[in-house]
């Protein structure tokens, strides 16, 4: 079965007497952006249902408001030539811009507007950034995704994710332990909330550090009846709230997540830190310092690549000949791969937390 | 003349100003403002015959937003959901400013040019 059709069964069938124009159109829209980012997809379905349940309520007949808003093809094509890249639509507006303010236009034109200049310089830079991340093996060196998450894994992940813990562990065992009594179930209804706030937080910072793009907007829990809406009262949107799959698996992921950041927390730091010594140890060395100092009576033997490492008269250690080189290149080799790990493991975490966000719950309101 | 060269200069000017009104539209706005609104003022104001497919804005904003001329809240709404309202940054009043400038010097310019043609109709 084809994505498409799968998608077209999850949404049911396009009978039109029995389906809402409405959501009948957000199929057509899915299906048109299908094989694009799903959190883009995700973004334009939501766009296009706020908008169009606007335009309902302000009084706009439901096909005039379809017909108004565009085709889903042409819908589609507007996304996803903004997904291509901002420069595109930078480019076609300089492009413009400069047709349209030839040389011939007055002298005090010449400021032009103000991306020309940027935009005749990102072209060249981002082609030299390509070819050097091109480079086989250490290419990963100047992918900027690769040291945010570095930085993602090393530093940000363990704390934010104890914290997750802590707050998924303290107030879910709150509720489950007053069940029994009346505030057990606001507990728990405030304790699916609080998951998927804290989701969708994780997801701004998931996607600053590792680059998979998250949705912009959170999906809403009214749907478009016929020509008129209907309002969400507290009680529905709660209700809408327990049904939401997003709210399980976000309350999952923050418990899950602990043990997942714990352990890339450990790997990330430990090869990061023994990268960073080996790195550093031949130009500590070069600079004339020692490279540790023990107890000069002490009997420890140290061994540093194959050569034994004694202590001066004074108890210093220094780097034996010879080891400056291979330490330095054991660094660099080792710090490219832990480049590769969390560059690699960034992609599959970004994409779970992204997989949490988009996926689409039932429709909140039937008609 | 080929048709479809007739509307060809309409199809260039719109990638060029759509950002423009969009940005002007938001600054002239008293409150943070949303997207369908943003939409009806605009097809308010559209000279006839000139139509613009409002589902096309959406991208632009969120582009916009991306590159820090705008500025998004959800505002909570009697009707639904609560709706995202954009408001300018200051790179963004920086931006329309420069734009509006280069607008109205390439509007004057045109102009300038065109009466000449003008007078020989």
């Amino acid at each position: 079965m084809s994505s498409a059709d799968r998608s077209a069964e999850e949404h049911g069938s396009l009978d039109a007497a029995s389906v809402d124009p409405v959501r009948a159109y957000l199929v057509r829209l899915e299906l048109a952006l299908l094989g694009s980012d799903p959190a883009l997809r995700h973004d334009a379905l939501i766009d296009a249902e706020a908008h169009l349940r606007a335009a309902i309520v302000a009084g706009t007949p439901v096909m005039q408001a379809l017909a108004e808003f565009g085709t889903p093809e042409e819908i589609a094509a507007a996304y996803l030539g903004t997904s291509v890249g901002h420069a595109n639509m930078r480019a076609a507006c300089d492009e413009v811009a400069s047709s349209q303010v030839p040389s011939l236009a007055p002298s005090s034109s010449s400021s032009s507007s103000p991306s020309s200049s940027p935009m005749l310089a990102e072209p060249q830079a981002a082609g030299k950034k390509r070819r050097l991340r091109d480079i086989p093996l250490i290419g990963v060196w100047f992918h900027p995704v690769a040291w945010r998450a570095l930085a993602y894994f090393g530093i940000v992940s363990f704390p934010l994710a104890t914290a997750y813990f802590v707050w998924t562990v303290t107030v879910g065992s709150l509720a489950i332990g007053t069940v029994p009594t009346i505030i057990g179930i606001p507990l728990i209804v405030f304790l699916l909330g609080s998951a998927r706030a804290l989701s969708l937080f994780e997801g701004k910072v998931v996607e600053l550090f590792l680059g998979v793009r998250m949705p912009r907007r959170t999906q809403p829990v009214a749907g478009v009846v016929g020509d008129g809406t209907t309002s969400v009262g507290f009680w529905r949107r709660i209700w809408c709230w327990l049904r939401d799959v997003r709210s399980w698996m976000s309350l999952g992921y923050l418990v899950g997540n602990f043990p997942v950041s714990v352990a890339m927390f450990v790997v990330t730091f430990t090869l990061s830190l023994v990268s960073f010594v080996l790195l550093t140890l031949p130009i500590v060395d070069l600079f004339g310092y020692p490279i540790g100092h023990t107890d000069h009576e002490s009997d420890m033997e140290f061994h540093f690549f194959f050569s034994e490492v004694k202590p001066d008269t004074v108890g210093d250690l220094w780097l034996p000949t010879g080891a400056g080189i291979p330490s330095f290149l054991a660094g660099l080799l080792l710090l490219t791969a832990t480049l590769w790990l969390v560059r690699g493991m960034g992609w599959i975490y970004g994409h779970v937390v992204q997989a949490i966000q988009v996926a689409r719950p039932q429709p909140s309101l039937r008609p | 003349m080929p048709a479809p060269l007739d509307d060809k200069l309409e199809r260039d000017l719109s990638v060029g100003t759509a950002r423009l009104v969009v940005l002007a539209t938001i600054a002239r706005a008293a409150e943070p403002i949303h997207g369908y609104e943003i939409a009806r003022q605009l097809a308010a104001e559209a000279p006839e015959g000139l139509s613009f497919k409002q589902g096309t804005l959406y991208p632009m904003l969120r582009t916009m937003e991306s590159e820090g001329l705008l500025r998004s809240a959800l505002v909570p709404s009697h009707e639904g959901p609560a709706r995202k309202c954009f408001t300018l940054t200051a790179d963004g009043r920086r931006v329309l400013a420069a734009w509006n400038d280069t607008w109205r010097r390439t509007n004057k310019w045109v102009n300038r040019v065109l009466g000449g043609v003008d007078e020989l109709r």
